[in-house]
Order: structure tokens, then sequence, then C-alpha cells
């Protein structure tokens, strides 16, 4: 076949193969996977993933805890077998094994500690989506210890941090760009509360509300997806019972749900005393100046000294809970047992212990809530209340209350007792105790560890970039005798909203404000009557290369502008180019703002 | 397009030109109605002629220091003085020494150069550093109204601030 022939036949393509095309162009454009769609896949995955990093550090808290105290059971079972110097002594070695663990992980990893975060939240929110490994590890290691010998203190925080650190190595294994990164991390964060509570939805909104301060479909929907199947795995690894099933309630009658109602009242009081009660804790551990090690061994102590008068001090309050709920308490017991879950709680939180105070909380909003129950049983005893009825709204109020959430504190207390009957009251409750508690409190209980961690981390960077690295330089400038026609050309030529003016010396002299003359650019009769000194800004801020970016953000709020002029020296004001709050902006959210000393501007 | 009713030469809103009438500023006419005049102003050089009028500002209750103003007016005449065709001058100064738009009028029938330019009708004005739009908007009141020779003309010949207003109000 001759040239041509070949090409005709190339030209010609068989009906079949013809339908195989169109085919495939039809699956491309229609089966083509945006980017939402991936990070649903995903976020399926990392709920798998997390689940099975929650349930590794369940299996491996149960075996410590079995070398700990020879007992298979529950911590607060195992405790109660126990002689009394062994209820001192288990917790006080987990404090130490779990300090040493800490010590030994700062002095290792330190350097890695500061160039990635350990902490999930902070990941998600400010950070890069990257979590250490080893220092996670260590963490975890450490909240290992100190779970496993009964120290005070849930076991959600590990779980969660874990969950987040396999979303993390997803993101980073595959080259995810930061929002991506972070999304995942929050995708982790949701799976490893769902797989800790058995509560998908909670654990989405939990993230969502707590975390990402957002309820919105598009960062919702993988959230959601992560939880489900994290709670679907968990389930299938040990049950889908509720974590704390309700007995199943009744009003007696209608009278009684005015004091179910004001359950939240009572919680949204409480709350800001227990905030700062824990901040209290925390203030005086810190004060006291011995190495972390015997800081954690003296947490230990001291909840190894309550255990010897009341062992139910010991573990999250888990099994706790379940009794309160199922079993009758008299209001005496209640209120030592909550006394001393109260100094337990915060001498482990206070001492620094790695680990979460969710579960913590919600035993004491719950034992609260069946005091109060108690109380309107013992003022009105035909209503017939069941204190467990107020114990389980007291909990979901407590939590509202107290993280400032009150969608995810609903659906929290709904999942842990799947009881229909009593969500209005829930709900109800949960929002009142959350504006009660605004009224003496605004800095809820993740809410300012994220402020703090914001802070911290949002400082480190403004300490880290230098106006010199961020700076563009021949900005766009006029001599002071330029006409108003020069200066109309100039602004319709470029997009800036401020053109600089210098004298021969390059000397800054001030600035000509788009916005000051845009009314007065189709003016002939100004063009030659009008210089840019009659109408420049003399006053207008410039920053210095040896300055902060702290102070050049300051000068940005002075100046209500985009660019800032920068000069070599505020004394003698040769400008040498401009600084944009866009590239400190991009440069704050780890991207490359393609500027730099780019030079991407010409001279006017 | 004229409009098929009368309609007053000066009207009282910010705005640009309607059917062959001039839709001005309201606070510019207010302030031409609040300056100085100076008729039939005599002066050898263009300094005398400023420093004169100058002087009418002496005691004005918007003018907080007088040499602070004159000196700025001076210094702004170094670089390119503002002059208008038809023989108009508009020396100024943006200063702080000002609390306020000030402004002094003065006729010359007997031009006085400045610069290059014989110059027949003179608007001292001095305007604070922020209220360089003030500037903008009075000068663009002015030069928009005298760009025809014969309302120059009729403006040199007004003997008072209220023939002056007339004559301008008159418009081309």
């Amino acid at each position: 076949m001759d040239k041509t022939g070949e090409n005709k036949e190339k030209r010609t393509l068989s009906p079949l193969l013809r339908r195989l095309l169109r085919l495939k162009v039809w699956v491309v454009e229609h089966l083509r996977l945006s980017e939402r769609q991936v990070t649903l896949i995903w976020a399926a995955l990392i709920g798998v993933l997390g689940a099975l990093a929650s349930e590794s550090f369940r299996k491996t808290s149960d075996f410590l805890h079995y070398l700990a105290t020879g007992s298979e059971s529950g911590i607060i079972t195992s405790f109660v077998k126990l002689p009394w110097w062994q209820r001192l002594a288990v917790p006080t070695a987990g404090g130490l094994l779990a300090g040493l663990t800490l010590w030994l992980g700062n002095r290792l990893f330190a350097s890695v500690r500061q160039k990635t975060t350990t902490d999930y939240m902070e990941a998600i929110v400010v950070g890069s989506g990257i979590i250490s490994v080893r220092a996670s590890l260590v963490k975890s290691l450490s909240a290992l210890f100190s779970i496993s010998t009964g120290t005070s203190i849930g076991r959600e925080g590990p779980l969660v941090q874990l969950s987040s650190l396999a979303a993390s190595l997803v993101g980073r294994l595959r080259r995810f760009p930061i929002p991506q990164r972070r999304h995942l991390v929050a995708c982790g964060a949701a799976a490893g509360i769902a797989s800790a509570y058995n509560a998908p939805i909670a654990a989405s909104f939990f993230v969502a509300e707590i975390i990402l301060g957002t309820v919105v479909v598009e960062s919702l929907g993988p959230l959601i997806l992560a939880s489900v199947v994290a709670a679907f795995v968990s389930q299938v690894l040990h049950g889908g019972e509720p974590l704390y099933k309700s007995p199943g309630f009744n009003l007696h009658t209608r009278w009684e749900m005015i004091p179910l109602s004001c359950v939240g009242v009572v919680l949204g009081f409480v709350a800001p005393a227990y905030l700062r009660f824990l901040r209290t804790a925390e203030r005086l551990f810190s004060k006291v100046e011995i190495p972390i090690p015997l800081k954690l061994a003296v947490g230990g102590a001291f909840v190894g000294a309550l255990a010897i008068l009341n062992p139910d001090v010991c573990g999250n309050g888990q099994g706790l809970l379940r009794s309160l709920f199922h079993q009758n308490w008299f209001w005496d017991e209640i209120l030592a047992i909550l006394l001393l879950k109260l100094v337990a709680t915060a001498a482990a939180f206070g001492s620094g212990v790695v680990g979460g105070v969710f579960t913590p909380t919600l035993f004491i909003g719950a034992a609260i809530g069946m005091l109060y129950g108690q109380t309107v049983l013992y003022v009105a005893p035909d209503l017939r209340s069941d204190p467990a009825m107020y114990g389980i709204v007291g909990m979901g109020s407590f939590i509202a209350a107290t993280t400032g959430a009150p969608l995810m504190a609903i659906l929290m207390g709904f999942e842990l007792t799947l009881d229909y009957a009593i969500a209005p009251f829930l709900m109800v409750n949960c929002v009142v105790a959350y504006y009660c508690s605004g009224i003496f409190e605004r800095r809820f209980m993740y809410g300012e560890s994220l402020e703090r961690k914001g802070a911290a981390f949002f400082n480190q960077q403004l300490a880290e970039v230098s106006i010199r690295d961020l700076v563009r330089l021949d900005p766009i400038t006029l001599p002071k005798n330029a006409t108003f026609a020069q200066i109309a050309e100039t602004f319709v030529q470029h997009r800036f909203q401020h053109i600089y003016i210098v004298d021969k010396e390059k000397r800054l002299l001030g600035a000509v404000s788009l916005h000051d003359v845009k009314t007065f650019l189709d003016r002939p009769e100004l063009e030659s009557v009008v210089i840019a000194a009659d109408i420049m800004n003399e006053d207008f801020p410039c920053v210095s290369p040896r300055q902060g970016m702290s102070e050049a953000l300051h000068k940005f709020s002075e100046a209500n502008s985009e660019r800032l002029p920068v000069v070599d020296d505020l004394n003698s004001q040769r400008l040498i180019g401009s600084i944009s709050k866009t590239d400190i902006i991009l440069h704050l959210a780890g991207e490359k703002s393609g500027s730099g000393t780019s030079r991407q501007f010409g001279k006017v | 397009m004229k409009l098929p009713f009368p309609v007053p030469r000066i009207w009282y809103k910010k705005g640009d030109r309607y059917g062959g009438y001039l839709v001005i500023s309201r606070k510019s006419v207010e302030q031409l109605r609040a300056a100085i005049f100076i008729g039939n102003l005599e002066a050898k050089s263009e300094r005398e002629a400023i420093l004169k009028m100058l002087g009418a500002l002496q005691g004005h209750p918007q003018v907080k220091d007088l040499s602070e103003l004159s000196a700025a007016t001076f210094d702004r005449q170094q670089s390119d003085p503002p002059l208008f065709p038809g023989g108009i001058a508009f020396p100024h100064a943006r200063t702080n020494s000002v609390s306020s738009l000030v402004m002094v009028v003065a006729t010359c029938p007997k031009a006085i150069r400045f610069s290059d330019m014989l110059v027949r009708l003179i608007f001292l004005i001095g305007v604070p550093k922020n209220a360089g739009a003030d500037y903008l908007e009075m000068i663009s009141f002015l030069a928009r109204h005298m760009r025809e020779d014969q309302v120059i003309d009729r403006l040199v010949k007004a003997e008072d601030l209220p023939s002056f207003l007339t004559a301008f109000a008159d418009g081309p």
C-alpha cells in the first residue's frame, strides 16, 4: 500500500471502533472524578484506618492494664480488687512512665516537633495538615501508660490523635495540597471520635462545629462518610450497642416538663465554674517546677490516693456512667463520687497527662443532672421523676455548655443513648445551657486550646517571615510634579490602588490614592492644573525590611491598602519596593506567592 | 439635548452636564460664596499679587497660621504653577495651617505676569491636607466655568463679590 492509501485507511474508523471511542469520551466526560469526589473516597478509607488505629489502641491499652493490675476486667472492677497500696502505686507508676516517655520523646524529637505539629486541631485549623509521626507516637504511648493504669482521663484524645495521624499520612503520601490535607485530617479526627463513642453523626458535627467552626455540606460530607465508616468498622469489631443505652423513660405527668426544662439552666451556670476549676488546676501544676515524669507521677498519685477512698474515680468514667444510668444511686453517693471525680480529673488534666476530658465531662454533667433530679424527686415526689432521665439530659447540657457546641451535644446525647423520647428535652436544655454558660464564659473547652494554638502558630509564622523575603521590587512611581493626566493614565494602565510619589533620589514623598481621585479622572480641565503633590497623601505608612511582619500588618490596618511601600530605612525613606497583603497571606498559608523577589513589576 | 422647561443655571447637585446646563457641587458654590473678593488688584509681580491676597486672609477664622500658609503657597508656586488658559492663576497650598478650604478671589484688569502668562483672574486657595477632594472639586468647578473668554471678561469686570457671583452664574 502506498503512502496515500495508508493515510486513507487511518482516516476511516470501523463502526465498532467509533462506538468504542464515543463510549470512552462519554466515560471520560461523565465519570471523571472531581477533587470533591476523590476526597470522599479518601474519607471512606480514612474511616477504616481511623477505626483500626483506635481498635489497636484499645487492645494495647487493655493489655497494658492486664500487665499493671493482673486483671482482664474493666478499670474500676480491677481497682476494686487491688489492695490499698496497689491502688496508689499503679496510677503513680503509670504517671511516672507516661512522664518519662514524654521527657524522652521531647529530648529525642524536639527538632521534629518544631517543624510539624503533634496536635490534630492545630493541623486542621492553622497547620499544613501534617502531624509529626514520631511525636504523635510518643504522645500515644504516654497516654497508653496513663490510661491503662487508671488515671482519670479520657482515651478519646489519643484515639483521635492516632486516627488523625493516619489521615495525615495518607495526605502526605498522596501529596495532596494543604487544604485537602487539612480536610483529610479533620476526617481522621471525626473517624476517631466516631469509633470511640460509636456516634458517627455527633463525631462529624464535633469536628465541623468545634474545630472547623462551620457546618456546610462541602466540609461536612467527607466528615460524615469517614465517621460512618469508622463507626461501622468499630461495630463489626465489638458490637453496635449504644455506649450508654437508655433504660427507657416516660413522663408520669406533663408537669414534669417544667423541672426537666430547667436542667440546662443549672448545668449552664455550673459549666463556667468547672472550666475555671480545670484551668486553675493546670495553672497550679504549671507553677510546680519539677521534671515532667515527676509531675505526671504526682497527678497519678492524686488519682491513686482518691482510689483508696473510692476506686470508682479511676478511668475515664465510662463504666461509672453506665452504672449511674442503670443502678440506683443515693444522692450522697452521687455527690461523693462527683467531688472525687472532679478532683481526680483536675489533677490528671492539670499535671499534663496526655488524654481527653470529654468522657469525664460527660460523667460530671450526668452526675450533676442526677443530683438535680434527686432534688426534684425530694421536693415534688408526686412527679415521680426518674433521676437517670435528668442525668442524660444533664450530660448533654453540660457538654453543650463546656464545649460551646450545642448541635454536637444534642446529637451526641441522642446517639449515646438512642432514646428518642428524651431528644426534645436534650435539644431544649443543650441550647439553654449553651446560652447560660455564655453569660459567664466565652472561652470554651476546645476553643481556648485552639485559640492558644492558633495565636501561637500565627505568631510563630509571623516571626519567621521577613519583609525582605516578600518585597516586590520596582513599584510603580511618579514624580511629585506628575500631571493629573499622567496620574490618570497610570491608574488606567495598572490595577493598583496607590501610586507612590518619589523625588529624584527615589525618596518616598507620599502616595496618590485611586479612591481619592477616581471621581475626577474624567475631568480634562484638571489635567494641566493639578499635579501629584497637590493630591498625594504625605503621611502614607511605609515599612522597612528591618521591621517585623506584625508591624507591617499593623500598618496595613492603618493604611487600608492592599500594598505598602517598602523603604530601605525609615529615616532616609528611599523606596525599594512594596509588600502586599496577599503575599503575606499566601506565605502564612504555606503557599508560594509567586512573588518574593521575583521583580514582576515594570517601572513606570 | 435641551430640556423642555427652564432650568436654573446652577444646580446644587454633584454630577455632570445635563441638557447643556451645568450641574455642580453645592459645596463648591458655598465655598465660592464665602470667598474674599479683591477687585482691581494691582501688583508688579506674581509674588506681590499673592502676598496682597494672603494679606486679605489676616485674621480669617479658618486660618491658623498665615505665615505657614504663605510659605506653602510660594513653595507650591515653585513647581508647575497652576495656570489656566485665558489668564487664570490658581496659587494654592495644601497645608494644615487652615482648618477648612479658604479662598481669595482677585480680578486684575491690568494683567499681572505669572511665569509666561498674563493673568487677569487669581483664585488663591488654601486647603487642609485631608481635604484634597475639596480642592479638586473646586478647581474643576472653576475651570469648567471659565473656559470661554467672554466669561472671563465678565468676571474681570466684576466690582464686588455679588456681581462676581452673578457673572459667574450667568455662565457662557
